[in-house]
């Protein structure tokens, strides 16, 4: 199947210092795939890097085909790119009804069928719709993160470290969410501190390195990669 | 004393005064929810616009209370002007560089407000209002109008905040500016309305002081000070709050007169604040930005 997302060779920093020194990866339809590394290894800054937050150099991204290089987050968003960052992902003063609104606020329009399908997917937003999102728990959070930019229909969905900071009982909770959006046709990219536990999970996995590709492969393949299991998951 | 004397000598005023107060300290606390900074030049733009509906009364004889929908609009244009020419540019800058250059628009506005309309006292209405007795109660109409246009333009914000798409915008501009842009919000138009409502708001407050007291060049500098008590008191970013601010600074400085000379009626807003920022600088009701 050819990719959806597709990242070739992307090099590119914050300033003038490349971080990543390119880094090649691709998520097909229907795909979860893991971003995993140490910490330092560029994985965050790949996310950034397609969404358009930081100074591409080099390289080619492209989304179904189309070139969405430097563009800017807004255009990306169309194109069909839904971005979830790690922290300050919610509107915390604003209730989950509103954090949706938000997600959908470029949409004109009946918003009924993006809202039932984000409350379909998330029963437990749609009992705490009136609820002011700051008050959730860090799971709720999440969901209303994810929700906020599933409301816009995207393709690919980004998500920068979706249990950070999470207990293990939610840990399980986000992986189960994130396979039940890409059962409905949504393709992930996440990038994931807790590698074992997102290797096992996910379709395929990266491991970038020093802003680089370092191995990949399905998440089982990795998880039974000795040098992958020494460098990366603790032995 | 007795329970009316207190009512209809210290807390009636205070309430006016409170009213006043509020209008102001809404316009401050939306500026530091959204914008991030203390707004110095806010007093004088409420001077600017209690002599916008004094030209109003006087060159185009407009009834007295007409004249507020108007000094409120041209008011709110001349806010988003200001921010245009003044504040604009700076936005990319430390904060503290849009704060001093508050500063110095205060003193051009009041300057402005001086070389147009001079520097004596002037007023609406010639004579004097008496006011009418409710059961022993007693109100001049200007302040029944002064507290109930206070709470109907609070609530129509608030209303505007919680149920149109702008207002929304608006609010998750000041919950989380990144996570607004990346949500498509323009901020430009959210800076223009803040500027758009801060300004109206000022004008009122503006034309309620010149109202119930007289209009002078200083009388929106001397306000800034209690404005900004009563916006810290109620917590900065929460709209009710400064509502609540406003009122309990009013009545603290009408109040204060019966037991210190009236000459330091001013200074109670100052030991509030101290109190305040001393005590729980995030206001009575938890603030959303400090």
């Amino acid at each position: 199947m050819s990719p959806l997302l597709d990242m070739r060779e992307v090099r590119g920093g914050y300033g003038d210092a490349d971080i990543l020194q390119g880094v090649s990866l691709n998520v097909a339809p229907g795909e979860i795939v893991a971003i995993v590394g140490p910490n330092g290894a560029g994985k965050s800054t790949a996310m950034k890097a397609i969404f358009g937050l930081l100074h591409v150099r080099g390289g080619k991204i492209t989304i179904d085909g189309k070139d969405i290089t430097g563009l800017k987050p807004n255009l990306i968003v169309q194109a069909g790119v839904c971005y979830v960052p790690q922290v300050d992902n919610i509107f915390r003063e604003m209730t989950v009804h509103e954090n949706l609104e938000m997600g959908a606020f470029l949409r004109s329009g009946d918003q009924t069928r993006a809202y039932d399908r984000v409350y379909g997917l998330f029963p437990d937003l749609k009992e705490r719709r009136k609820t002011l999102a700051g008050n959730l728990s860090g799971g709720q959070r999440q969901m209303v993160a994810m929700g906020r930019a599933l409301m816009l229909d995207p393709k690919v969905l980004l998500l920068d470290e979706p249990t950070a900071g999470l207990s293990p009982r939610y840990m399980e909770q986000i992986f189960q969410i994130c396979r039940d959006v890409r059962d409905d046709g949504v393709a992930l990219l996440l990038v994931e501190q807790h590698a074992k536990q997102a290797l096992a999970f996910s379709d395929r996995g990266y491991v970038l390195a020093s802003g680089a590709n370092r191995h990949e492969g399905t998440g089982a393949e990795l998880l039974a990669d000795r040098e992958v299991a020494e460098m990366f998951l603790g032995g | 004393m007795e329970f009316l004397e207190l009512l209809n000598f210290y807390i009636i005023p205070g309430l006016v005064l409170g009213s006043i107060y509020a209008l102001g300290a809404v316009g401050i606390t939306l500026v530091f929810a959204i914008l991030r900074y203390a707004h110095l030049a806010h007093g004088d733009i409420a001077t600017l616009g209690a002599f916008v509906a004094f030209a109003a009364v006087t060159l185009l004889g407009l009834p007295v209370y007409a004249a507020l929908p108007v000094a409120m609009v041209v008011t709110a244009f001349a806010a988003v002007g200001i921010d245009k020419l003044f504040y604009d540019y700076l936005r990319e800058r430390p904060r503290i560089v849009t704060v001093m250059a508050s500063l110095g628009v205060a003193l051009m506005v009041r300057s402005l407000v001086q070389v147009i309309w001079g520097v004596d006292a002037e007023s609406y209405i010639r004579g004097i209002a008496r006011p009418e007795n409710w059961w022993g109660i007693r109100l001049k109409d200007r302040e029944i109008v002064t507290i109930l246009t206070m709470i109907g333009l609070v609530l129509a914000l608030q209303l505007f905040l919680m149920k149109t798409k702008w207002g929304k915008a608006m609010r998750a501009m000041s919950d989380n500016p990144n996570l607004a842009l990346l949500s498509g919000v323009d901020n430009g138009k959210v800076v223009f309305l803040t500027w758009l409502i801060v300004g109206g708001l000022c004008a009122a407050s503006g034309f309620f002081l010149g109202l119930n007291t007289e209009l002078k060049s200083m009388m929106g500098w001397q306000m800034l000070l209690p404005m900004f008590a009563a916006a810290i008191l109620g917590g900065v970013g929460r709209i009710e709050g400064a509502v609540l601010g406003g009122l309990i600074v009013g009545v603290a400085e009408e109040v204060s007169v019966i037991f210190i000379p009236s000459e330091y009626k001013a200074a109670m807003a100052f030991v509030i604040l101290l109190l305040m920022l001393l005590l729980r600088p995030t206001g009575l009701l938890r603030g959303k930005v400090l």
